[in-house]
C-alpha cells in the first residue's frame, strides 16, 4: 500500500481511539460529579467547578493527541 | 456563489480570497489550514494591510518598514510567506519581524494598558465607592485570580500580593488574545506554537526563580531529590529533572492545541460548504458552527483560566513545605 495511506490511515484510528478514550474518562468525571452533587447539594457549585477543570485538562491531553494525527496526516 | 451569514464565523480565507484563489474541491481545506499560519502583514477583521516592519539579521541587521520597501530594495524578497535572499534563496539567520501574531500580541497589551488606566482613574476619583461598569468587572476578575488562584497556592496573601502582577498580566493577556482570536476575521495569536512556548518559558522561569529565592539555590537542587533518601538519587534526579520540564511543555500544547483545534474545526465546517458546492449542506454546516462557536467561547475563557490555575499551583509546588505553614488548605 502507498506510505500516505498508512499515514492517513493511522492517523484516522488514532484520532478514534483517543476519543473513545476521552469519552469514556470524562463521562466518568461528570457521573462522579452527579453523584456528589447529589448526595450533598450545598457543595455543587464547587463541585461544578472541579468537574470543569478536570474536563479541561483531560481535553488538552486528547487534543495533543488529535495535534499529532493531524501531524501525521498533513506531513 | 450565495454568502452564508457573514456573524456566525467564515474566516477570511475563505470570504474574501475565494474570488481570486477560488480552489476546488479537497483543496479547499489545505487552503484554509495554510491560513492559520503566522503572516508578514497584519490581518485583522478581513482587511490585509501590509505595514509591519520587517527586521532580519543575516550578516548584520537589516530592517525594513513593510514589504514594498523590501522587495523595492531588493536583497530580500518573499516566497511562501517567508523572506529569503534574492542571491541564492536562502533563509535568513534569523527573522524578526513583527508579524501578524506580534501585532495581535501589541494590541493585547494595548488594550490591557487601557483597561487599568480607566479602572486606576475610576478608583482614584472615588476610593470609597462601590464600582460599577468597566471598574466592577475588572475587579471582579482581579479578585478571582488573586483569592481563588494564587492565594491558596502560595500561602500568604503577603506573598501573593508580591506575585500578582505577573499572574494578572498572564490571566488578562491569555484571556485577551483567545477571546480576539473568536472574532470574525481576526486570528488567534495563542493558536501558533510560538507564543504558546513563550508564556510556558516565562512561566517556568517564574517558578523557578521563586523557588530559589525562597529556599536558596542549594535547596532547589536537594527538592530535584524529591525529598527521598540519598541512595535512589540516581534513579529520582531524572524523574525529577524530566517532571521539571514536563510541566511548561504540557502547559504549551495544552493551550495550542485548544485553540488551533477549535479554529480548524470552525474552518473546517464552514469549508464543507465550499467543498461540496451545494446550498443544501449550508443550513446545517452554520447550525454546527454556531455550536462549536459557543464551545470555543467557553474554550477560551477556560484555557486562560486553566494556564494560571497550573502556573499557581507549580508555584506552590516549587515553595513546597513554605506554603503549607501558615494556612489552612483552602477546597476549592
Amino acid at each position: 500500500m502507498d506510505p500516505k495511506a498508512f499515514a492517513w490511515l493511522s492517523a484516522g484510528l488514532g484520532v478514534g481511539i483517543t476519543v473513545f478514550g476521552v469519552g469514556t474518562g470524562i463521562g466518568r468525571l461528570a457521573a462522579a460529579a452527579l453523584e456528589a452533587s447529589s448526595r450533598q447539594p450545598e457543595n455543587a457549585g464547587d463541585i461544578r467547578t472541579t468537574m470543569i477543570i478536570g474536563a479541561a485538562l483531560i481535553e488538552g491531553v486528547a487534543l495533543l493527541a488529535g495535534v499529532i494525527c493531524i501531524l501525521l496526516a498533513v506531513k | 456563489m450565495q454568502e452564508d451569514s457573514t456573524h456566525v464565523q467564515p474566516h477570511h480565507a475563505a470570504e474574501a480570497h475565494r474570488e481570486e484563489a477560488n480552489p476546488q474541491g479537497g483543496e479547499v481545506f489545505t487552503y484554509l489550514l495554510k491560513g492559520l499560519g503566522d503572516h508578514h502583514e497584519l490581518k485583522i477583521f478581513f482587511g490585509s494591510y501590509k505595514i509591519l516592519p520587517i527586521i532580519l539579521v543575516d550578516n548584520g541587521f537589516h530592517v525594513y518598514s513593510n514589504e514594498h520597501t523590501m522587495e523595492e530594495a531588493g536583497q530580500y524578497t518573499l516566497h511562501e510567506g517567508h523572506p529569503v535572499r534574492t542571491s541564492d534563496g536562502g533563509h535568513p539567520a534569523l527573522d524578526l519581524s513583527i508579524t501578524n501574531f506580534v501585532a495581535y500580541e501589541f494590541i493585547a497589551i494595548a488594550l490591557m494598558l487601557i483597561f487599568s488606566m480607566v479602572v486606576r482613574a475610576t478608583v482614584k476619583k472615588d476610593p470609597l465607592k462601590a464600582p460599577s461598569g468597566l471598574a466592577n468587572a475588572i475587579e471582579a476578575m482581579v479578585t478571582y485570580v488573586r483569592d481563588e488562584m494564587v492565594v491558596p497556592n502560595v500561602g500568604t496573601k503577603k506573598r501573593a500580593t508580591t506575585w500578582m502582577p505577573y499572574f494578572l498580566a498572564l490571566f488578562f493577556f491569555i484571556l485577551i488574545l483567545n477571546l480576539i482570536g473568536l472574532m470574525p476575521g481576526c486570528h488567534a495569536a495563542t493558536g501558533s506554537l510560538a507564543v504558546t512556548t513563550g508564556l510556558a518559558l516565562t512561566s517556568f522561569v517564574l517558578v523557578n526563580f521563586i523557588a530559589m529565592k525562597d529556599a536558596g539555590v542549594g535547596n532547589w537542587f536537594k527538592h530535584l531529590l524529591g525529598g527521598a533518601p540519598l541512595y535512589i538519587a540516581p534513579i529520582m534526579v531524572p524523574i525529577e529533572i524530566v517532571s521539571l520540564f514536563t510541566k511548561p511543555f504540557a502547559l504549551t500544547i495544552r493551550l495550542f492545541a485548544n485553540m488551533t483545534a477549535g479554529h480548524v474545526v470552525l474552518l473546517s465546517l464552514v469549508g464543507l460548504i465550499f467543498f461540496f458546492q451545494s446550498f443544501l449542506v449550508a443550513p446545517v454546516s452554520v447550525a454546527f458552527s454556531v455550536f462549536i462557536y459557543m464551545l470555543e467561547l467557553l474554550v477560551a475563557v477556560l484555557q486562560a483560566y486553566i494556564f494560571t490555575m497550573l502556573t499557581a499551583v507549580f508555584v506552590g509546588l516549587a515553595l513546597g513545605d513554605h506554603a503549607k505553614d501558615d494556612h489552612h488548605a483552602h477546597a476549592h
